[in-house]
């Protein structure tokens, strides 16, 4: 617009600028019940990756700003590249139903400090049954500490079960909340079907070194086009107690002559006719 | 998206026998489900509870007043936005660009404009995947004004004028509504009593707006309150809503 308009009392020009084309970053997404350790493990995480890689971390919080401000004052990353989103007391649903806000958030941290390598996303520490759309992180992780009770992770739930990663936190405190550690591992092991599980304590070095090994190899299957986003969701693939496995978004894997259309796949690609 | 990627739209407009239903859009477009991220507001309720001591009894009432003020120029911006979508002038990008002008002109709480925008990159992340190509879209900007990306995908959409006011009207009181029952919640069924109370005044909405089709006509109803209070928000921490 010419700027002979409005030419004494202008309003000052608040709009976005033209955002450049970004580029994609993996997106590895955080999730887990309200004070498992999720913030100080994304704080690990930068101190431990950021002088290798590119980082960028959005944060959810019921409340405002708290774990951006937290992070932000750890120092671990530069502030700029550290973005709340508020979910208006929603934090489940702005990671798995309507995850515009954080995809904005995320498209403008890649479009702002373009290229990052990875993008953290924090969920706003829900409850057991919040898990990242698939649209929203490429991967994620499921914080559980130890000092919430030894059983947690024999409970089960889609983000236990099935996220890309569970990590098993705080195993220091184990002797002092009365947890034993290799039960609670073994329990998580039955629960994930050898997906893999982190015991972790900032303590530990190797558990830190495991947990980081994990990032940059998952990283390095995203960026060869092997690493496919799962949904942990209760759409997900899964067993039955008699035995069978069974997945809601595939034909099924064993009875060749099941009727098909009772198992449409829910997200079909249209044909572009 | 990594998913979405995968996942083909259908053309709304191919894959419709006929032209849309007017009030199948409007009710696709006032339902709370919409993916937009409209659940981060509050339309000024939580503003106005914490700095000004409002109460649930008091909301049909301010509701009253923002239908009165803030959601005119909403509404009176949205029509004309529809307006220019239709003609030439929605396609540049300048004619809208002289609404969105007129929009912030009449909306001096930066809060309120950052608010605004923030859902209009929401609606325009939306309708992107709904009518992809579309020039009308691709004219406007980064993150425009929310009641000015509702006009253009009114315009897309089929839905008229007056549908559109109603829509800004019921989406204000309704964000009102759903934002009580999160932060003193009551009988939500009180709160939709509100809504319904709220439609002579929606239609009186219609009466004043819909037929606006020049920025210059869109009413400038100040509501300092409410933009004091949205200033205030915006610096006030433990907040439960972003406006």
């Amino acid at each position: 617009m010419p700027d002979d308009r409005l030419p004494e009392n202008r309003l000052p020009d608040d709009r976005l600028p033209d955002a450049p084309a970004p580029t994609r970053s993996f997106r590895l997404g955080v999730a887990g019940p309200v004070g498992t350790g999720k913030s100080s493990l994304i704080a690990m995480l930068c101190r431990e990756l950021a002088a290798s890689l590119r980082l960028g971390v959005i944060t959810n919080d019921i409340y405002t700003d708290e774990d951006a401000r937290f992070l932000r004052s750890a120092g671990v990353l530069d502030a700029e590249r550290i973005r709340a989103v508020e979910t208006g007391a929603c934090p489940h649903t702005a990671i798995r139903d309507d995850i515009t806000a954080n995809l904005l958030a995320v498209e403008d941290l890649e479009a702002d400090f373009a290229p990052l390598d990875v993008v953290l996303v924090e969920s706003g520490g829900d409850n057991l049954t919040a898990t990242f759309s698939p649209a929203l992180v490429d991967a994620q992780l499921f914080v559980l500490d130890v000092a919430g009770g030894g059983d947690v992770a024999r409970k089960g739930g889609p983000g236990i079960a099935r996220a890309d990663l569970l990590v098993l936190n705080k195993t220091d405190l184990a002797p002092h909340v009365g947890v034993d550690v290799e039960l609670m591992l073994a329990d998580a092991g039955r629960a994930r079907e050898g997906r893999p599980v982190v015991a972790l304590s900032r303590l530990d070095r190797a558990s830190v070194e495991e947990l980081t090994a994990w990032v940059r190899a998952t990283l390095a299957e995203f960026r060869a086009g092997r690493h496919e986003p799962q949904d942990p969701g209760p759409m997900a693939p899964h067993s039955h107690a008699d035995g069978t496995t069974h997945a809601h978004d595939e034909a099924h894997p064993h009875d060749e002559a099941h009727d098909e259309a009772a198992h449409a796949p829910l997200l079909t690609s249209h044909p572009s006719s | 998206m990594s998913t979405s990627d995968s996942v083909s739209t259908p053309d709304p407009v191919r894959s419709a026998n006929s032209a849309p239903s007017p009030d199948l859009v409007l009710a696709l477009l006032a339902d709370a489900r919409l993916p937009v991220g409209a659940h981060t507001q509050s339309a000024g309720f939580e503003p106005a509870a914490v700095h000004g001591g409002l109460t649930p009894a008091q909301v049909p009432a301010f509701v009253a007043g923002r239908l009165a003020s803030v959601v005119t120029v909403e509404a009176g911006t949205a029509v004309v936005a529809r307006h220019r979508s239709l003609t030439a002038d929605g396609l540049s990008g300048a004619g809208l660009a002289e609404v969105e002008d007129a929009w912030a002109a009449r909306t001096p709480s930066q809060a309120l404009r950052q608010a605004s925008r923030t859902l209009g990159r929401g609606y325009l992340r939306l309708a992107q995947r709904l009518w992809p190509g579309e020039a009308r879209l691709a004219a406007l900007p980064r993150a425009p004004a929310r009641p000015v990306v509702l006009g253009v995908v009114a315009a897309l959409a089929g839905l008229d004028a007056p549908r559109l006011v109603r829509l800004c009207g019921h989406e204000d009181v309704a964000t009102v509504g759903a934002a009580v029952l999160k932060l003193a919640p009551g009988d939500p069924a009180d709160t939709v009593a509100w809504t319904l109370a709220a439609h002579p005044a929606i239609e009186a909405l219609v009466a004043r707006t819909a037929g606006l089709t020049d920025p210059e006509e869109i009413p400038a109803a100040a509501a300092p309150l409410v933009e004091h209070q949205s200033l205030l928000h915006a610096r006030t921490p433990r907040r439960l809503f972003h406006a």
